[in-house]
């Protein structure tokens, strides 16, 4: 046996063993890569490692093909997702999800149809039909999302872009249950995460900051300059009006102040604090106001006859602040949305964005505390390529750091990253994700429904609560018992390990799943398994299954 | 580890650690206090969104109501020819009706153990509702660097070695804001199936005790070494190691214990409470409200539990008294009522629920037939500490001088003197010398007087 495997189960031991027995040592400095305690990792560590960081775990028989072609090789590949045929999953969606490649305008159309003229008179049975058709397309849209979005992850030949469609969909997170969320959702993961995610930064975060969903989702579509004095008095009048006849008209100026809700400094708080800077990096409060300020006018609608035109991004000069601002030290003075794209795309270039992102990056690829030193050369990546993606990706990816033994098996899946690494390791086939989507809120993760800005959270104390660790174990036993509603494993994914008595290929079955050796305990619960679909079902279920 | 601010952990899991100042509720898991008959419970319902007050608690009396709100405007009590739908407010006091929708909730205003709590609120202005949802969870409006809910400051401020870990719950998946914090409250979002516990229980048992094996106490109160001070200077943070393949073990031992012995034990509780489910309302809200019941009535020391229900921010299509609102509310008023009848008088005199949200609406309709964010909201108490069949809070009328920026409802009542008063008279705690509420300097006076007998705090 080679020495880094034992020196691995000598480490895995003894974390079973019974506390008091194990004083961890206060942390002094930070152990230097490759320190004493670590010896490297082997190749097929790293390819393992590799499988489970920049895809969602192997399927059968990706260990082999990824270690033959060596896992830099694949990453390299992986690099281009657009390079890597995948006619499977792009046939998938060109048939069943139309929503996905539509624009605004036939979204709405398609899953929100408009009601004829003279809806309202018309007989109650021909409104009930038009009320429940749209209301049928309405959950069609939302289905359609949520299937892509898990059999993409699960199945789809580009599983890095996968992977990190998925950090930007926190990063730039938008709650589909906000109003109609849930319809530009389709559009905003297409055009707005995958059409980046590969691209550079500053684009992503201008479609980001033009889409209809993130303008609704923060409120920026609300936001607007403050009222002026003669606004005011108007405003007064239109009260006195009303008293005197509840049903008194309003012309369009009136009804415009009417609806004032003032300045909203939603949007642009976060567009600094958890799209760009970080907390309290490089802004004070008043740039968080002087950006909203910038930012008033921003907002969506149709560009001409509604369901007639197109439908995205537009700007309301009558609310936009059109006096001088001042945001990080610069000046800015504007009446057109130009003044905007300007103090975004300096925020995107900022260093402190720079930093930050790579920050966030080496947190969700390499370790829950990344290196200081590695977050440095990822920011220096970000800074030299001006926000080039992949490579950043690259930069991360290729460090020592990466493949260093301290990164090794020391991230703990989410629950989608823990569903979707179920769903591969059994090559699991589904067509209706409703039991896994009502599974994965269950764990806390419920699709495009993070209601905080902030997104998920990557790191391993979100996902430690015991009430949903259980549903874990749920998922992991009816899985592989076929209970998972709409989802399948081939019976011959356990057939082929059925010749010969189950002792026999119990180490092949784990290690098909999970690299290295099962401590002690772990390993005496697995072998109360009678069946491979048993074991399968155990496995998943282990604290190596969460590992990654 | 600890986050810097948005970075916050969403759930209870620093307690999971072991690594927190209080001692792991999990050693002592199952021990009960002695005098769990006498635990008082608060139930805290969030009405997420912003629900709008004023087609809550109608003030029928006043003209102006009429004229700003003519289409989703409540009829008075008593009306007749409405259209084909529509329904009347139901009688309260003083000129004031309640929703029609919530109907279940008058026999409990007959029977004085509801009271509303009209123009309440927060003293700061925002109307974002991730901010005053944070501010009035955290019960600090405008500091934004605190991270811990009001209730686990409870919790923890009144915590012993022999805490039962039942003492703060929430039946949903993610803890409410007001319920987290260093203390640790079980979420638990529906049983998970013994089958599922009793599998992996073994992996897990007998492995809890390790506690202490992850985070170093020293490191906890740091930010991420990404962050820096103000304009950019970069301040001298140590950096933190890596976490290790072991650490990780390790916390998901310990996690995995936890869960098999709450788990076990909640599930057992909720098992036993099958039937009486059926008689709440279909849905979350009835679902989770009757899971409290069942800790209740099982006699655990639960002291806080708290249930969130979203979905209140009416832009448009709010409807009057029938329509959006009306059917939540209806959910709402069903699954309080149902709440009261399954628990039943003798434990309902421990027992108080709030309902709250961070902000009502504006007093005047919009152009969608909905409202937009406001200022002052409401308050619903139920139990038998409420003096009930009042109207608590102050009401100064309609007209546009009135009303906060001439557009919302004024805040006269501070929401944390409503929590003060709830500390205070539900569990005698001395929020004063607690220093509790961080950057309260001006208390009211007087108690509002919706819970009765409201003692002082405990000397």
């Amino acid at each position: 046996m080679r020495p880094a495997s034992l020196l691995l189960i000598a480490l895995l031991s003894f974390a079973f063993l019974p506390s008091g027995l194990i004083e961890r040592a206060p942390a002094q400095e930070p152990p230097a890569p490759g320190g004493k305690d670590a010896a490297p990792l082997d190749d097929l560590e790293q390819t393992w490692h590799a499988l489970n960081r920049l895809a969602f775990g192997p399927r059968p028989g990706d260990v082999e093909r990824v270690a033959a072609m060596g896992w830099r090789t694949w990453f390299e590949e992986q690099l281009d997702p657009s390079s890597i045929e995948d006619p499977a999953i792009d046939t998938l969606l060109a048939a069943r999800f139309p929503s996905l490649s539509m624009d605004l305008a036939q979204l709405w159309k398609t899953y929100y149809p408009r009601y004829p003229e003279g809806f309202a008179e018309l007989p109650e049975e021909q409104r009930d039909r038009l009320q429940q058709n749209r209301n049928r397309q309405y959950a069609k849209v939302q289905q359609e999302l949520h299937t892509s979005v898990l059999l993409r992850a699960a199945t789809s030949e580009r599983q890095f872009q996968e992977v990190m469609v998925d950090f930007w969909r926190n990063h730039f997170n938008i709650d589909q249950k906000k109003g109609f969320c849930r319809l530009l959702a389709n559009h905003y993961e297409s055009s707005v995460i995958r059409a980046h995610a590969f691209g550079r930064f500053e684009e992503m975060l201008l479609a980001s900051a033009r889409h209809p969903a993130m303008s609704i989702y923060l409120d920026n579509e609300i936001s607007q300059k403050p009222l002026t004095k003669e606004e005011l008095a108007v405003l007064d009048q239109i009260r006195e009006k009303r008293m005197r006849d509840p049903n008194a008209m309003l012309g369009m100026v009136a009804q415009r102040i009417d609806r004032h809700r003032g300045l909203n400094e939603n949007y642009a708080r976060e567009l600094m604090e958890l799209h760009t800077l970080g907390v309290d990096n490089f802004y004070e409060q008043n740039d968080v106001r002087e950006l909203a300020r910038i930012l008033t006018g921003w907002s969506h609608g149709w560009l001409g006859d509604a369901y007639e035109s197109e439908y995205g991004f537009r700007f309301y000069p009558e609310v936009h602040d059109a006096d001088r601002k001042t945001v990080l030290g610069k000046r800015y003075k504007g009446s057109t949305e130009e003044e905007g794209v300007l103090a975004i795309r300096r925020l995107a270039s900022h260093p402190g964005t720079a930093e930050f992102i790579s920050w966030k990056l080496c947190r969700y690829l390499v370790n829950d505390e990344p290196r200081r030193s590695l977050v440095e050369r990822g920011a220096e990546a970000f800074r030299e390529s001006k926000g080039h993606l992949p490579t950043v990706y690259r930069a991360i990816v290729l460090s020592p750091e990466f493949i260093d033994r301290t990164a090794y098996r020391a991230k703990y899946r989410s629950p989608f990253e823990f569903v979707v690494g179920a769903l591969r390791a059994t090559g699991a086939r589904f067509a209706k994700v409703d039991d896994i989507g009502r599974r994965l809120a269950r764990m806390g993760q419920p699709l495009y429904q993070c209601e905080d800005p902030t997104g998920y959270f990557d790191q391993t104390e979100a996902w430690l609560d015991p009430g949903v660790l259980v549903h874990r174990w749920d998922f992991a036993l009816q899985l592989t018992l076929g209970e998972v509603d709409g989802v399948r494993i081939d019976a011959k994914v356990f057939d082929r390990w059925a010749k010969g008595p189950i002792e026999e290929n119990r180490s092949a079955i784990i290690g098909s799943i999970v690299p290295g050796t099962m401590p002690e305990r772990t390993a005496a619960l697995l072998a109360r398994a009678k069946t491979p679909r048993e074991l399968v079902g155990l496995i998943l279920g282990t604290p190596e299954f969460q590992k990654q | 580890m600890t986050p810097n601010r948005r970075d916050f952990l969403k759930t209870s899991a620093v307690g999971v650690l072991g690594a927190s100042a209080f001692p792991s509720p999990f050693v002592h898991a199952l021990s009960k206090s002695a005098d769990a008959a006498d635990t008082r419970t608060l139930v805290v319902i969030y009405l997420r969104g912003g629900c709008d007050s004023l087609n809550v608690v109608v003030p029928y009396h006043d003209e102006n109501y009429y004229a700003i709100r003519p289409t989703i405007g409540i009829a008075a009590p008593g009306t007749t020819d409405l259209p084909e739908g529509e329904r009347a407010a139901l009688p309260l006091t003083r000129g004031f009706g309640l929703h029609p929708a919530m109907q279940s909730l008058m026999p409990l205003w007959e029977q004085k153990l509801f009271a509303p709590i009209i123009n309440v609120g927060s003293t700061h202005p925002t109307r974002s509702h991730f901010d005053a949802q944070d501010f009035m969870e955290w019960a600090a409006p405008g500091i934004k660097s605190i991270q811990e809910g009001w209730l686990n400051r409870y919790l923890q401020r009144t915590s012993t070695p022999n805490d039962h870990f039942l003492r703060g719950f929430s039946p949903q998946p993610l803890l409410p804001r007001a319920l987290r914090g260093d203390y640790a409250v079980l979420a638990a979002p529906g049983p998970g199936s013994e089958v599922a516990i009793d599998t992996f229980a073994e992996l897990y048992e007998c492995e809890g005790k390790r506690g202490g094996t992850t985070v170093d106490p020293a490191t906890t109160e740091e930010p991420p070494p990404a962050a820096r001070g103000r304009r950019g200077k970069k301040e001298e943070i140590p950096e933190r190691p890596p976490v290790t393949e072991e650490d990780l073990t390790g916390r998901l031992i310990d996690a995995g214990a936890n869960t098999v012995t709450k788990l076990r034990h909640l599930n057992g509780i909720l098992r036993g409470n099958e039937a009486a489910k059926k008689r709440y309302p279909r849905g979350g809200l009835g679902s989770q409200l009757a899971d409290i019941a069942a800790v209740i009535k099982a006699g655990q020391p639960i002291e806080v539990a708290a249930v969130d229900y979203g979905g209140w921010d009416h832009h448009s299509y709010q409807g009057g008294s029938a329509g959006t609102q009306a059917r939540m509310l209806k959910t709402l008023s069903d699954g309080i009522a149902a709440f009261v009848k399954d628990l039943g008088p003798a434990r309902m005199k421990n027992v108080l629920v709030l309902t709250m949200t961070e902000f009502g609406r504006t007093a005047a309709e919009n152009g969608n037939a909905g409202s937009d964010h406001g200022h002052g909201g409401f308050m619903l108490a139920v139990g038998g500490r409420v003096a009930g069949g009042r109207i608590h809070g102050k009401w100064t009328g309609l007209h546009p001088s009135k009303l906060n920026m001439r557009r919302d409802m004024p805040v006269h009542t501070d929401f944390r003197d409503v929590f003060a008063e709830t500390l205070a008279g539900l569990y005698r705690f001395d929020w004063k010398s607690d220093d509790f509420f961080p950057g309260f300097d001006r208390p009211a006076r007087q108690p509002l007087g919706f819970l009765r007998e409201a003692e002082g705090s405990r000397g």
